[in-house]
């Protein structure tokens, strides 16, 4: 094959690559947009004239706002509590060496991986007497679930500004809490912004124990919601794509923020071996 | 890496037996001392509480007989292994047994494994190839599948393969090769249920592990390939001497993360099919959350998660061990 027929051939693939990873999602958007004429049909249709019917309808469902402020509420604060709790750990971890510090990194990295999956019973036995769908044991649950990520993570930031910066900022007089609030603070900046997305999209997304604990409609988080509200409706997909697309959207904004950090995140090291 | 700041070496090296430490000193110190485990203080007892207390319950549990009786009338009847031995020969009425259902979940972990890892190489060498256009248009569709969340994966993927509007079936009734596909119900047979599955779990994870070994592509120097070609070796001989073992350990971890991932989903599942049609797509993640959560078995339940936890360690081990290791050598 000459060089050039195999630079069509190899970029034909790469289109054909990029059409099968976003037709999904292309379909999504386009099924919401259209009426519900355009949607119950055989041949279906790949360029709708756009009507917002199915974003109505999706909205008008009863408890939606509550939906919409559950997910908000309880994604929002677990982020905080993790970046709170794990900043502290992450930083230390990263500029102060302590006796047992080896031993608290493998057991950050032991809960970064435990399969809290396994941790479904005992969870539902230990709170079913105070904590059943009551919508901050959500919080509880994902807190923990994103805390080792948290601290692994910001690990990683903090380690990668040179303590020299410091150093030298105490030289000229700060102190060491000056010099870490006014020198490494900003510099970490990003590194809490991707941090906390991450943290907010696992807690955005999360669906076993919301649908495990939350069993009363008005605490459904919006994951639970689409999925009841998909089997309820059988089949208005015309409504379950636009609240498809809806819930999506916040998730792909933050997402295409955080996008390149999150390729080394989970196999640090690896290039090492 | 971490130094400690230089007033620090003052007053470690100073108080010699004849020189009384300063009352103000000595408590300095002491503070200074602990200030890193009061720091790490709120991190222990979330673990404590929030996850060691869990694991002590699941054990605990999963040696008791506990169903919804124990649980109204406040009682513990200790069973010892009982459970477990239930767990390995002698499954729930009306259920599939644990050790079919940990050969399915295998199976199709292995299935969805390889998939990913050998798409999501191919991809990366195609992405290196690509020119600077289709390249961005390749990656942005990934970031497009990989951001989805997982249940609106789940719910999409529904929508493309129902059997009377779904645009699958269109597309494989105009394509003419297979046959008329209009109507054609995916979700009516285990086999075909999974495949949709293994479908949208591999559109979704394709991405990181292409994108990850991309990176790791970029990071090889330029000159190896172009010396062994210049010597006359051949494409596949540089794949096999140059790419792959210089990929090989961030593989591993690829592989590794994906073994986890694909044993415990759930969520893909459950959302689409409920285990259904039949029971046929229950997986292990699928049969604890029935068995425990909808059938009240508990004690059974939490000695199926004790099992499935173990089977997870053999890979959890050696992927936590690189991970320590690498962080080590920085």
């Amino acid at each position: 094959m000459s060089r050039s027929t195999r630079r069509i051939v190899l970029n034909g693939l790469g289109i054909l690559a990029s059409f099968f990873f976003a037709f999904p999602v292309y379909w999504m958007v386009n099924t919401a947009f259209k009426s519900q004429e355009q949607f119950q049909t055989y041949t279906p249709i790949f360029i709708p004239t756009p009507t917002l019917d199915n974003f109505t309808r999706a909205l008008n469902q009863p408890h939606f706002l509550d939906y919409v402020r559950n997910s908000v509420f309880v994604s929002v604060t677990t982020v905080l509590l993790a970046l709170i709790v794990g900043f502290l750990a992450a930083v230390t971890l990263a500029r102060v060496r302590f006796r047992g510090r080896r031993s608290f990194l493998l057991l950050v990295a032991v809960a970064q991986m435990a399969p809290f999956e396994a941790l479904l019973i005992p969870i539902f036995l230990a709170i079913k007497d105070w904590g059943y769908n009551w919508v901050p044991t959500l919080i509880i649950i994902y807190f923990i679930f994103t805390l080792p990520f948290t601290i692994w993570s910001l690990r990683g930031f903090v380690a990668g500004i040179p303590v020299d910066l410091e150093e030298a900022a105490m030289v000229d007089g700060a102190t060491r809490f000056t010099a870490f609030w006014r020198v490494t603070l900003p510099l970490l900046a990003p590194g809490l912004v991707a941090t906390s997305i991450f943290c907010f999209i696992t807690a955005w997304n999360e669906y076993l124990f919301a649908y495990t604990f939350m069993s009363e409609q008005t605490h459904y988080t919006l994951p639970v919601w689409l999925v009841s509200f998909r089997t309820f409706l059988g089949t208005d997909w015309g409504a379950t794509m636009a609240a498809s697309t809806l819930f999506t959207l916040p998730v792909l904004i933050f997402f295409l923020v955080v996008q390149q950090r999150m390729v080394g995140g989970l196999t640090t090291g690896a290039v090492k071996g | 890496m971490t130094r400690t700041p230089p007033k620090d070496i003052a007053h470690r090296g100073a108080p010699g037996p004849f020189v009384a430490p300063s009352r103000y000193r000595n408590r300095a110190r002491i503070i200074h001392d602990l200030l890193p485990y009061l720091a790490i203080l709120p991190t222990l007892v979330t673990f404590i509480v929030l996850l060691g207390y869990p694991l002590l319950l699941l054990l605990e549990t999963s040696m008791q007989k506990f169903g919804l009786y124990e649980i109204i009338n406040h009682v513990t009847t200790w069973i010892g292994l009982q459970n477990y031995h239930d767990v390995l020969f002698q499954g729930p009425a009306g259920l599939p047994d644990f050790l079919t259902v940990l050969f399915r979940t295998t199976v199709f972990m292995l299935v969805n494994v390889s998939l990913t890892i050998v798409l999501g190489t191919l991809v990366a060498l195609l992405l290196e190839r690509l020119n600077k256009w289709v390249r961005l248009v390749l990656t942005a569709a990934m970031v497009l599948a990989w951001a989805m969340p997982v249940v609106t994966g789940a719910v999409l993927f529904q929508w493309l393969f129902d059997s009377k509007l779904g645009v699958v079936n269109w597309a494989i009734s105009s394509l003419g090769i297979f046959g008329d596909y209009l109507n054609h119900s995916w979700f009516e047979t285990g086999l075909t249920t999974f495949g949709v599955v293994t479908v949208l779990i591999v559109w979704q994870a394709i991405p990181f592990v292409a994108l990850s070994l991309y990176a790791g592509l970029l990071s090889i120097p330029k000159e190896l390939p172009e010396a062994a070609r210049v010597d006359g070796g051949s494409e596949r001989q540089i794949f096999r001497h140059i790419t792959l073992p210089a990929l090989a350990p961030l593989l591993m971890m690829l592989t590794f993360l994906s073994v986890i991932w694909d044993f415990k989903v759930f969520t893909q599942i459950y959302a689409m099919a409920q285990g259904g049609p039949d029971q046929q797509t229950i997986t292990l993640s699928v049969y604890s959350y029935i068995v425990g959560i909808a059938e009240q078995k508990y004690g059974y339940a939490a000695a199926a998660s004790v099992v499935m936890m173990l089977l997870l360690l053999v890979v959890l081990i050696p992927y936590i061990r690189r991970m320590i290791r690498s962080l080590e050598e920085q």
